[in-house]
C-alpha cells in the first residue's frame, strides 16, 4: 500500500515537472495570459443575457420540430450547439480571469486566510470541471438536454461568490474615522 | 563497471557544478544548495575510501550519510521556498500552512502505524525508511510546485534549475525505491544511482552563471489596491454566476 502511494507520488511529481519544464515557467504563464486576453477579446462580443437564457431552452426546438423540416432541424441543432459552446467558453474564461486576478492579489497580501483560500480554490476547480463537463456534454448530446447539469453549475457558482464575499478584507480605517473614536 | 562509470560521472559533474557556483558567485545566493552538493561529493569520496580500507564500516557509514543528505535535501526545499516566495507573503503564508499540514499528516500516520505495530521500528529496513522519507519530500515538493503554478510565481533560471533538478531527482528516486531489490543489483539499483546524474546535468545547465530572479511587476503596495482587485474579481464572478443562473432557469 505504502509502495503504491510512494510510486504514485513519484510519478505525479515527475509528470508535473515534465509539464513544467516542457512549457517553460514563464512560457506557460504567458500562454495562459494570452489565452485569457484572447478570451477578453471574445468577451467584447459577449452573448446578451436574454439570449443566453434561450440557449438551453427547448421552446425554440419544439417550434422548429413542429415545422417538420429535417434539414432546418439539423441546422438549428448545429447552430445552437455552436452558440452553447461559445457561451461555456466565455463563462469559463470569466471564471479563470476572476481567479487569476484573485491569485495575483492574494499572493502579495499578508491578509490571506488559509481556509477561505482553500474554499475558493475548491470552488474554482469545481466550476472549471463543471464548465469542462458542460462543454463535453454539449459536444456529445447537444445543449437542449443539459438544464439539470447547468443548475448544479449555478449552485456551485453561487457558493464561490459567497466565499469571495467572506474573503474580502475590511476597508482601511480612514484618518477621519480614526480621529472620531 | 557500470557502478564505476556512475560514480565517476557523478563526481565530475558535482565538481563542475561547484566550480561554476564559486566562479559565478552563485554559492552566495544559494548556500544550502551548494552545501548539499559539497556534502554529496565529500560523502562519495569518504564512502569509496571506507569501502576500500574498512569494508565493515561501510554499511553504517552509507546509511548515516544517506539520511544526512536527505535532511540537507529538506533544507534545499526550504531554501527554494524562502527565495522564491520572499516577494509574495500571501503565497508564502499558504505554503507554510500546506507544508505544516503535510508534516502533521505524515507524523499522524507514522504514530498510527507505530501504535498498531510496536515492532515496526525494528522490522523496518533502512531502505523502507528512506522510501517513506523521500515520499514525504516528493509530496512536499509537489505541493510547493502546485502552489507556485496556482499563484503564477515567477522564477529565475537558477532557482528554476534547482527546483527542477531536485524535484526530478526525488521523483525518480521514489520510483526506484519502490522497485529496488535489497539483495541483488538489478535495473532499479542502477537507475537509483543514475537518477542523481540526470539532476546534476540539469543543475549544470541552469546554474552555469548567475541570473537574478525577475523583478516583481505591478507590486501591490497598498491593501487598498488589493481590495479593488478583489472587488473586481467578485463582480466578474457574479457575472459568471448570472450567466449560469440564466441557463438553469431556462
Amino acid at each position: 500500500m505504502i509502495g503504491f502511494a510512494s510510486l504514485m507520488a513519484g510519478v505525479v511529481l515527475l509528470l508535473l515537472l515534465v509539464a513544467f519544464a516542457a512549457n517553460g515557467w514563464m512560457a506557460a504563464r504567458d500562454s495562459w495570459e494570452a489565452r485569457i486576453a484572447q478570451d477578453d477579446n471574445a468577451g467584447a462580443e459577449i452573448c446578451p443575457p436574454e439570449f443566453v437564457g434561450h440557449v438551453f431552452s427547448r421552446q425554440d426546438w419544439e417550434f422548429i420540430r413542429g415545422m417538420r423540416a429535417p434539414e432546418l432541424a439539423a441546422l438549428f441543432q448545429q447552430e445552437r450547439k455552436r452558440v452553447a459552446l461559445v457561451w461555456v467558453r466565455q463563462t469559463s474564461a470569466m471564471i479563470q480571469r476572476a481567479m487569476r486576478e484573485h491569485a495575483t492579489a492574494a499572493r502579495q497580501s499578508k491578509n490571506v486566510d488559509f481556509p477561505t483560500e482553500l474554499k475558493i480554490w475548491r470552488q474554482f476547480v469545481s466550476l472549471v470541471l463543471i464548465c469542462g463537463t458542460l462543454s463535453l456534454a454539449i459536444q456529445i448530446a447537444g445543449p437542449l438536454w443539459l438544464a439539470s447539469l447547468a443548475r448544479v453549475a449555478q449552485r456551485l457558482s453561487e457558493q464561490m461568490t459567497n466565499v469571495q464575499s467572506a474573503f474580502r478584507p475590511a476597508p482601511p480605517v480612514s484618518a477621519d474615522a480614526a480621529g472620531s473614536e | 563497471m557500470l557502478s564505476q562509470a556512475i560514480w565517476w560521472s557523478s563526481a565530475v559533474l558535482e565538481a563542475l557544478v561547484l566550480i561554476r557556483g564559486v566562479r559565478g558567485r552563485l554559492v552566495l545566493h544559494y548556500p544550502v544548495f551548494y552545501g548539499y552538493i559539497f556534502f554529496v561529493l565529500s560523502q562519495s569520496i569518504l564512502r569509496a575510501l571506507v569501502l576500500r580500507w574498512y569494508q565493515g564500516a561501510y554499511g553504517p557509514l552509507y546509511w548515516t550519510t544517506e539520511f544526512l543528505g536527505l535532511a540537507i535535501g529538506c533544507w534545499i526545499v526550504f531554501e527554494i521556498y524562502q527565495v522564491a516566495l520572499a516577494p509574495y507573503p500571501g503565497t508564502a503564508k499558504m505554503a507554510r500552512k500546506v507544508l505544516l499540514f503535510l508534516l502533521v499528516m505524515a507524523l499522524a500516520r507514522a504514530i498510527s502505524e507505530f501504535w498498531s505495530d510496536p515492532h515496526i521500528l525494528s522490522d523496518t529496513t533502512a531502505l523502507q525508511a528512506e522510501r517513506s522519507l523521500r515520499t514525504f519530500q516528493a509530496v512536499a515538493i509537489l505541493a510547493l510546485v502546485l502552489l507556485f503554478v496556482s499563484y503564477s510565481i515567477t522564477f529565475g533560471r537558477n532557482l528554476r534549475g534547482i527546483l527542477l533538478g531536485y524535484g526530478f531527482f526525488i521523483g525518480e528516486r521514489v520510483i526506484c525505491l519502490t522497485f529496488v531489490s535489497e539483495r541483488e543489483r538489478d535495473f532499479w539499483f542502477y537507475a537509483y544511482s543514475a537518477s542523481y546524474i540526470a539532476a546534476l546535468g540539469l543543475w549544470l545547465g541552469h546554474l552555469w552563471s548567475y541570473q537574478p530572479s525577475p523583478e516583481l511587476s505591478g507590486k501591490l503596495g497598498l491593501e487598498l489596491e488589493y481590495q479593488r482587485i478583489a472587488a473586481a474579481t467578485q463582480r466578474r464572478l457574479r457575472e459568471a454566476r448570472s450567466y449560469l443562473r440564466k441557463v438553469a432557469r431556462s
